[in-house]
């Protein structure tokens, strides 16, 4: 399934909704969806990830790059990630640096 | 074959001069107004008149619609009423005839005028090439050179097997895997790694990461070379890389071959396997995260120990990620299946894993670098411990 995403950003909280499968064909859309958003201004960043079918070393790295523009200061949030992408992000332990959500836990 | 001429101009204007000089030529003559060319059939004529009254836009447009596949036709503009149409043609690239179309004057004229649209056409398409094969060139260039960043031969303390086995999906790769002696010879390094992403970016961040770890490791005699190298190079990375958002996974082992004992870093990498000679196997799980990806970031050195006959397998994850025609990946369980299986040598292991992926994979495009690296103790001859 081909990758898509959507941008939102309202009252200091970006959301990012993705669906398909992330890889480093995908990736660099999606670099630059983050180079667009306004990161260093947001609060919180929500990413909704339960249509994320499959997530490559070059989608995390997407997710790095987030997080580094962003800034420390921004809560990242991941909601409904599936098991096989959660263990891809667990598994490098980037987890540490992330909230991981139910689907359906925040708005 | 007869040349085929198509006149474009307004209706009203009176092209008749021009259409008797070409027939004269031995041109078939067509006519048209410059908005209906574009519902034409057939093959592109191999001459274009166009009346400079349409101003250099239009007249543009109309060129590269009758652009076809094999080549477009040369394009040549004559003078309507305005003369300053005729310049701006002209300054925009178009060659042009001019009255009175007398056929021998228009004759050596056009002739000059294809010649020049075929040469030009000729230097467009070898500047094409010429970037493509320069483009190639500098890709096959960097794939020399990371080829240099792979041990040329691995190492094979006595007792001892070493294997590894490395196919990039592109010319160039982010995968990487070594072995190299360290504190003398007294122990034996072995590390497997994955830059996240592909292409040059992430080859580049190979060569670093492999040349600060093994620099590091080779250079420290006292103290833990495994420690230091690993956080030497998390330090290093997240001091100065930070910002391309670049990382790698990667497991490092230390192997004193005397004893058996394996000391390592897991930085968030695909569990490597240990497959016993007595039965059952053994993950390495990840001691650590991934090695770039944040400043503060610690890692634990682990140790087990590999007897006679024991098996250790190092992997990226385009192996358990390799997929088929269908998109079906190759997968865990079904790689720790293949390797479990008894093995006469660290190269017969690799072998068999090889072959299964090829098979899996049959003539789907191979979509991620396949790194693999195994270590086997031999059952006898010098090292080995008997127990």
């Amino acid at each position: 399934m081909s990758f898509q995403a959507t941008v939102q950003s309202a009252q200091g909280v970006v959301t990012f909704r993705l669906s398909g499968e992330l890889d480093s064909r995908s990736a660099p859309r999606f670099h630059e969806m983050i180079t667009q958003a306004v990161l260093p201004a947001a609060r919180r960043l929500v990413l909704q990830m339960a249509d994320l079918s499959y997530m490559s070393s070059a989608g995390l790295r997407c997710l790095v790059y987030a997080h580094q523009r962003a800034g420390s200061g921004v809560a990242i949030e991941l909601v409904g990630t599936r098991p096989e992408v959660a263990e891809t992000i667990r598994l490098t332990g980037f987890d540490r640096s992330l909230t991981m959500l139910e689907a359906g836990a925040r708005p | 074959m007869t040349a085929t001429a198509l006149l474009v101009a307004d209706p009203a204007t009176c092209t008749e001069e021009l259409d008797r000089a070409l027939r004269h030529d031995g041109f078939a003559v067509s006519h048209a107004d410059i908005d209906t060319p574009a519902g034409r059939t057939g093959p592109p004529p191999d001459l274009v008149l166009v009346s400079a009254s349409f101003g250099l836009h239009r007249v543009a447009l109309l060129s590269q619609r009758l652009a076809g596949p094999a080549g477009s036709p040369t394009v040549v503009v004559f003078p309507g009423d305005d003369l300053d149409e005729l310049q701006s043609c002209v300054r925009g690239g178009f060659d042009y005839v001019l009255p009175p179309f007398l056929p021998d004057l228009l004759r050596t004229r056009l002739s000059s005028c294809r010649e020049r649209g075929r040469l030009t056409r000729a230097v467009e398409e070898m500047a094409a090439m010429a970037s493509l094969r320069e483009y190639e060139r500098d890709l096959s260039i960097a794939r020399d050179i990371q080829t240099g960043f792979l041990p040329d031969a691995l190492p094979s303390p006595a007792g001892w097997e070493l294997a590894a086995r490395f196919r990039p999906a592109k010319q160039v790769a982010g995968d990487f895997y070594d072995g190299f002696e360290l504190l003398d010879g007294e122990r034996l390094g072995v590390v497997v790694a994955d830059v996240c992403d592909k292409g040059i970016g992430a080859a580049l961040f190979m060569a670093l990461i492999r040349t600060l770890l093994r620099h590091t490791a080779q250079h420290t005699d006292t103290g833990d070379p495994l420690h230091r190298a690993v956080t030497g190079t998390n330090r290093y990375l997240t001091r100065n890389h930070l910002q391309q958002g670049y990382f790698a996974t990667l497991f490092f082992g230390v192997l004193d071959p005397g004893t058996g004992m394996l000391c390592y870093i897991n930085g968030g990498h695909n569990p490597p396997v240990i497959i016993r000679a007595s039965g059952g196997r053994c993950p390495l799980e990840p001691t650590g995260p991934a090695v770039g990806m944040m400043a503060d970031s610690r890692f634990e050195v682990r140790q087990t120990r590999l007897l006679p006959g024991d098996r250790l397998f190092v992997y990226t994850d385009g192996v358990v990620e390799a997929r088929d025609a269908g998109g079906g990946q190759f997968g865990t369980d079904r790689m720790l299946d293949v390797v479990t299986r008894p093995a006469v040598s660290a190269d017969a292991l690799l072998d068999r894993v090889d072959e299964r992926l090829r098979r899996h994979v049959g003539s789907a495009e191979q979509s991620d670098d396949i790194t693999m690296l195994a270590l086997r103790r031999q059952v006898t001859g010098q090292g080995s411990v008997e127990r």
